[in-house]
Formats: C-alpha cells, structure tokens, sequence
C-alpha cells in the first residue's frame, strides 16, 4: 500500500466503487490507512488522472482527498481540513443518488470521522498563531455531519438491511463530541429525538451504543437529570468493553458524581482499579458529613474537577453533607426536639463560621423542602417539623425524625 | 449485487485522437492543472483572500459623529431627533440639524445598500468620543426627561456604533472601552427602568443586547493581550446578572487562578452559589456587600431569591401552630415591615393580627400575572446609589 502507483491506487478505488465494497473503499479514503503515507499519492494537482478513471462526483471526492494527503504531509491542517470539507460534499452527492442501498456507509463513517480530526487538528494550528475564533471550525463541520445525518434519517424508502438509518448513531456520537466540545449541548436533542423515535435504537453494534449512551447520560446530567443520567451511564459503564480501561474510567468520572448525589458511595476498590483517587476524600466528607473536608477536597483537586467539568456538580453533594451532619447531630442528642444552636455549633466545627442561626433555619426549612417536594431524593424520608416561635427571644426548635441516608 | 456500470468515460487524448507520447501528456497536464476543478475554486479562494487583505475591511473616514449626508438628509425629511436638533428651530417646520449633536441612527442591513462607503463610517477614535458624548450629554444628563427617551435615543445610538464596529472589525483598546460603557449602560438601564411599561422599555431587548456585547467583551478579553484592567469588574457582573446558569459559572470556573480569587468574582461566586443551594439567606446578606452597579446586574434576581426564601419556609414552617415573627423575616428579606407584608400577601403568606406569619405550604401561591411589582422592592439596590452620578457609574470611575 504505501508503494502504489497513483494509477493502480485509482482502479482499487474504481474496483472497489464498481464492487460496492463499502469497507474497502472507506480504507481507502481514511487517514488511518497506509496509503496516506505513499508520496506517489500526494499530489498537489490529481484532478485530471482522477477524472480520467473515476465518474462524477466520485472523481472529486478522491481528487480531494488526494489533495488532502499532500496538505497532511506538509503538516498543513487548515488546507487538510478545507480538502476534507469536499470530500465529504462529494461523497453526500454520491450517497444521496444510492437509491434503496447503503453499502456506502462505512465510507461516510471513515470521512466523516476525519472532518472532526482535521477541525479540531486546524483550531489548534490557529489558536497557535492567535488567528480564528474557536469552535468556528468544529461547527462547520458540525453542519456538514448534520447533513449527512439528515440524508440518512429521511431514508424512509429502503428496506431495513439496506436502509440508510444504520448510519444515524455513529453520525450522532460524531456530533455529540463536537457539541461538547464547543459547549452548544442543546444541539444535541434533535438528535436524541430522532435516535428516540427510531425502530432500530437497540440493534445498532454495542461499540456505538455505548458512546451513544455516555454523551446522552452526561448531556441529562448537565440538565441536571440524575435519575435519567444514572441510567444511561450505568449501560455505558457496564456494557463498555473491560479492555479499555481508559474509556471505562471516562464514564466513571461522570458516574460517580451522579451516583453520590442519588446516595450511593462507591468503595475505595473501585476508584483505586481506576485511579479516581480525587474521589477518595470527597467521598469520605460526604458520607460522614464532613463539610470541612469535602470544601478541602474540592478545592485541592479543583483543576481535575473543573477541566472535567463536575465540578458543579460535586458543590451539590454539599446539601447531602449538610443532611448527614445533622442526622449526627441529631443521633447525638437523642431527643425529638432538636435546639437549632447544636446544629450551628456542628457548622461552627466545621470552620463555617459566618454561618448564623438564621442560615441554619434557612438550611433546614431547604431540606425539608427538598423531602416534601422529592427533589434530589429517592429513598423514602420521613420529617416531622414542630416549630415553636417565641417573639421575644430568638431561640428556636425543629424536630426532625429519622432521616435516611 | 454486482451492477455493470457504463463504459469508462474515454480519456480525452484517446478522444482527441492524438499520439499518446509521454510529451503531448505532460504538456496537457500542465494546461489541465490550472483548469482543475478543485484548483480553479483555489484560486477563487486566494483572489479573494487577497482582496479581503487589500480592500475588502472598510475605514471610515467620517470625523463627526453623524455623516453629513445623513444629517442633511434626516434634516430634509424632518427625521431628526429631538436631541439633534439645532437649539431654537425645534418648533419650526422644518427644524435644523447641530452636527455637534447629531449621532449615527442604527439601520438595518438592507441587500444591495451599501454601508462600507467609508466617508459613512467612524473610525474607533470617533466612535470613543461618540460614545463619551452619549453618556455625558444625553444618559448623565440632568436636563433631558423622560429617561425612557432618553435611553431609546441612547440605545439605538450605541447600536449604530456597534454596527460600525463589526463593519470596521474594530479590536482592541477602542473596542473594549466602547463595549464596557455599553454593558454599565445597558445593566444601570435595566435597573432604573424596571417596572416601566412594555412599549417604553422591553427587558427582552434590553437582555438581549446586554448579552450579545457582554460575549464580544469576554471574547474581547480572551483572545487580546493584557493587561485588562477592568476584566474583574466585567467577569463578576456577566456573573450577577446570569446568576445560575451553568454556562456562566463554568466560564468564571475556566479563568485563571488569579482572577477567580480577585475579590469581585469571589464575591459574584460565593453569591451564585448561594443561588444555586437555595440559600436565600445567605445570598441576601452576601448582596448587602455588593456595589451599586454590581446590584444592577444582580437585582432581576432578587425577586426569584425572595420567592425562594417565603417557598422554602412554607414548607420548613408548615404548621399550624408556628408563628413566625414578620420584622425578622422582614430583616432576612432586608425589607421594611410593611413591604415584608406585601411580599408576603402576594405570595398567599397570611399576616395575622400580631404581625405574625403563618406558613402553609398549600397556602403559598406564585402571585398573578402583573401582581409583583419588582420596582416596590428595589431598595437594597437603591441604597447602594447614594451621591453617585449616572455619568460615573457607566464610565466606571466609582
């Protein structure tokens, strides 16, 4: 392969169009295929010798994608990334005239994989110089990927072995990553809608499904749905493979976080096998209604929290923590009339100490709101509030009873 | 399935009958390789490129702040403003325009109108002194009534600015300074004219232009080279007035180390935290330390703060038999007694005779439509403004 001839390299792709071999024929348009490396390929001109064996527009798409492997080969991403634009507007013309067939999609999966690379590839060349607004390049592509995805939802002719749909998922998961990456979530639903509504959302390949259900589970995190969120990246964590460590503990990052809030801990084993050590002390603070600690562990592992983007959500651990602690204290006191100045004395150890008695009601009368209105909750609580008021003096009682963890 | 296609498309030197010596070929690639199709859309591309280098961003070149064209022909057609007008002829028929006090009108891009001719357009200097004159003379000004007109007038003026601004693609110094009075502006605005009825003043609007040039001003921040001195200042205020959006906070949480602990962030963070815990209590007292246009930016969000505060104690004091004293509440809520007792009958908070409240939580209703008037119960932003004067508070010398 990295030998070929420009002329023999032509007749494999005329075969392989000819044939209708999709996968062949994606390898040789993909980038991590050897043929980008032959320097018999990297022409700066192959317009002629591509019209010469190749119909329109299959002529174009290879003439630029030849064109992209000489602009690679000079480490120019810009110009790769422009190249690939037309490869990909050449192939959607070819895939749009397959009518009822679809052998053509790993072919859309192999260009559009690369569009997203040489975006990303080109803003950080740009950033470098100081020119271009960022996410420019990734929402270009970001539409392109979005025409495809709409030529393969409106596939409603075909039968379902050669139907165009099978395309939809991977094109989703492509976009998902961009819209996470320029921080536009809210591109995603129409997505999510589409896949939702479509008959074949269970049989695409686990691979997919997985990726599908990582950016689905942190997007209903974002929109602060943790029951939902806990759902989807459950699938992904148990269903993704057990060889990529890697990509498992990427799902538990996100996991963990929604699991506490919903109450559940995991155990040191599990973080120490996928070395998630930050989570080790947030963890501990929260269980045992640790508010110093868990300020202290958020901000010591602050950078790895914020570039991962939960660090707002851990913050809302803090209203469970402040839950835990009072059940101690109220543990402590063993009485069903609880004085409001023990719980301001636990906040007081805890280095709170511009907290007042009127914060401590205020916090109280939250998580007692949070339980009767079921928020944040999903165990069964029971709370019994008697509040006694005396005009005069400022002392107040609450009684709280059995508070689960 | 296996389809045969059509003959292969015959090369062209086959076509054209002629030798198929090695020469002929290259010779006709040559001519070829400045007609490619991929290569004649380059070269469209470069020219362009080109001329986008040379001529194609436009500088202005108009020293005033109106064009005298436009002046002459808003004077022909009786469209001057009453601002613009020379002292003296505003009663006439046909009043004449002050081209010392005429500014550019804000126009819509319209196809085919052309709105690079550069004697059209203000250079950033021009659009600077622009702006000080629209702030000094027209929004500080003691003279000019009603301030609703006063701010239509101001904001569609600074609209005209910013149009010149993107037209120009001006940057730098000029761009930020002329982007930060515009967001005081636009924040002090949408404090004073709260309340006021929707054909004077559109929050919406308001917002929505408040947020397009906050963005360019962060953006503004992000990409050029420092030092921005009033870079805390603006980062604290896009956070106050979005308090709890997650984008915003993960934005102030993406800054520098020493930005998010310079003091104004701190604060704006520490409040929209709060904000985000449901801590009415704690949010109000941390309000109390803000400054006056920091409380501007904050103030929309007091109603929802307040709203919170009475919703979470009808749960947390649900009881018959509580009573809840009404001038402490009126003091967590810093209100005086009386409007504490608005508030809370506009929320179906009953007030007993004792100036005590019973809290239900059937009883708590998000009041009608048109019910709440934020504008009752600004004071804490209010007290805050004390002898500053409006033309400081948008130049941001406090």
């Amino acid at each position: 392969m990295a030998h070929i001839t420009i002329n023999q390299y032509l007749q494999q792709v005329y075969d392989a169009i000819d044939n209708h071999d999709g996968s062949f024929c994606a390898e040789l348009l993909s980038f991590k295929h050897p043929h980008v490396a032959n320097p018999r390929l990297q022409l700066a001109s192959p317009e002629e010798k591509c019209q010469q064996l190749l119909e329109p527009p299959y002529d174009e798409m290879v003439a630029a994608h030849l064109r992209c492997t000489y602009a690679v080969s000079n480490h120019d991403f810009v110009e790769a990334y422009k190249f690939q634009t037309l490869v990909v507007q050449a192939f959607l013309r070819a895939f749009q005239s397959h009518k009822e067939e679809n052998w053509a999609l790993p072919v859309m999966f192999s260009v559009t994989l690369d569009l997203r690379i040489f975006a990303n590839s080109a803003e950080q060349q740009l950033q470098k110089k100081g020119k271009g607004q960022p996410g420019e390049m990734l929402e270009k592509a970001a539409e392109q990927l979005m025409s495809c995805f709409r030529v393969c939802a409106s596939d409603n002719r075909a039968g379902i072995e050669d139907s165009k749909k099978w395309g939809m998922m991977f094109l989703s998961n492509q976009l998902f990553k961009i819209y996470f990456k320029i921080n536009k979530l809210h591109l995603c639903k129409p997505l999510i809608r589409a896949i939702d509504s479509s008959n074949l959302k269970n049989d695409y390949s686990p691979a997919q499904k997985v990726t599908y259900k990582y950016y689905v589970g942190r997007k209903a995190m974002f929109d602060s749905d943790f029951k939902p969120a806990e759902e989807f990246l459950s699938y992904a964590f148990h269903h993704c493979h057990g060889s990529s460590q890697k990509n498992k503990r990427m799902i538990l990052i996100y996991l963990l976080p929604v699991k506490m809030l919903l109450g559940h801990m995991p155990t040191h084993q599990l973080l120490r096998k996928y070395d998630l050590m930050q989570f080790a002390d947030v963890t501990k603070s929260v269980s045992e209604g640790n508010l110093l600690l868990l300020n202290e562990a958020l901000s010591k592992h602050e950078t790895f929290f914020i570039r991962c983007g939960i660090f707002l959500i851990l913050e809302k651990l803090k209203i469970i923590t402040y839950r835990n602690l009072f059940k101690k204290v109220y543990l402590l006191l063993r009485t069903h009339q609880l004085p409001l100045d023990a719980f301001l004395v636990s906040l007081k150890m805890m280095q709170l100490d511009d907290v007042d008695i009127d914060e401590v009601q205020c916090i109280l009368a939250n998580l007692i709101y949070m339980v009767s209105t079921h928020t944040h909750t999903h165990t069964h609580t029971h709370t019994h509030t008697h509040t006694h008021t005396h005009t005069h003096t400022h002392t107040h009682t609450a009684l709280l009873s059995h508070l689960t963890a | 399935m296996n389809r045969r296609r059509a003959p292969r498309r015959i090369s062209l030197s086959q076509r054209r009958d002629a030798p198929a010596g090695g020469e002929w070929r290259q010779r006709k690639e040559e001519r070829w390789r400045g007609q490619g199709k991929a290569q004649a859309r380059e070269v469209e591309e470069d020219e362009s490129c080109e001329q986008h280098g040379k001529e194609a961003v436009p500088r202005g070149t108009c020293q005033t702040m109106c064009p005298a064209r436009e002046l002459q022909d808003r004077e022909v057609q009786n469209r001057l403003h009453r601002f613009e007008m020379l002292a003296g002829t505003e009663r006439v028929r046909r009043p004449r325009g002050d081209p010392l006090r005429a500014v550019k009108e804000y126009t819509r891009p319209a196809a085919g109108k052309d709105s690079t001719n550069p004697t059209d357009l203000r250079p950033p200097a021009v659009l600077l002194k622009t702006v000080c004159y629209l702030i000094d003379d027209i929004a500080a000004s003691p003279h000019l009534h009603p301030w609703t007109e006063v701010y239509s007038f101001v904001f569609d003026r600074l609209r005209g600015v910013k149009q010149d601004m993107i037209i120009q693609r001006v940057s730098g110094l000029n761009c930020m300074a002329i982007l930060e009075r515009t967001v005081r502006f636009l924040i002090y605005a949408s404090y004073r004219l709260c309340g006021e009825p929707l054909w004077l003043y559109d929050p919406r609007i308001n917002d929505t232009h408040l947020q397009e040039s906050l963005s360019w001003l962060l953006d503004c921040y992000a990409t050029e080279t420092g030092p921005h001195p009033n870079q805390e200042e603006f980062q604290a205020l896009g956070l106050l007035y979005n308090l709890g959006s997650a984008r915003a906070t993960q934005h102030i949480m993406e800054l520098s180390g020493r930005l998010r602990t310079s003091p104004a962030i701190t604060l704006a963070l520490s409040i929209n935290r709060a904000f985000l815990e449901r801590n009415p209590v704690r949010m109000l007292r941390l309000a109390r330390r803000l400054n006056f246009i920091q409380g501007c930016a904050l103030h929309r969000h007091l109603v929802t703060c307040r709203r919170d505060l009475l919703l979470i104690y009808s749960h947390g004091y649900c009881s018959r038999n509580c009573r809840f004293p009404l001038d402490r509440l009126a003091q967590l809520l810093s209100l005086d007694t009386s409007l504490a007792a608005q508030l809370c009958q506009a929320y179906g908070v009953d007030v007993n005779q004792g100036n005590q409240l019973v809290f239900s939580k059937a009883a708590f209703t998000e009041p009608g439509k048109g019910k709440l008037h934020c504008k009752m119960y600004h004071n804490i932003v209010a007290e805050k403004q004390r002898e500053l004067s409006v033309g400081n508070i948008i130049h941001g010398c406090v």
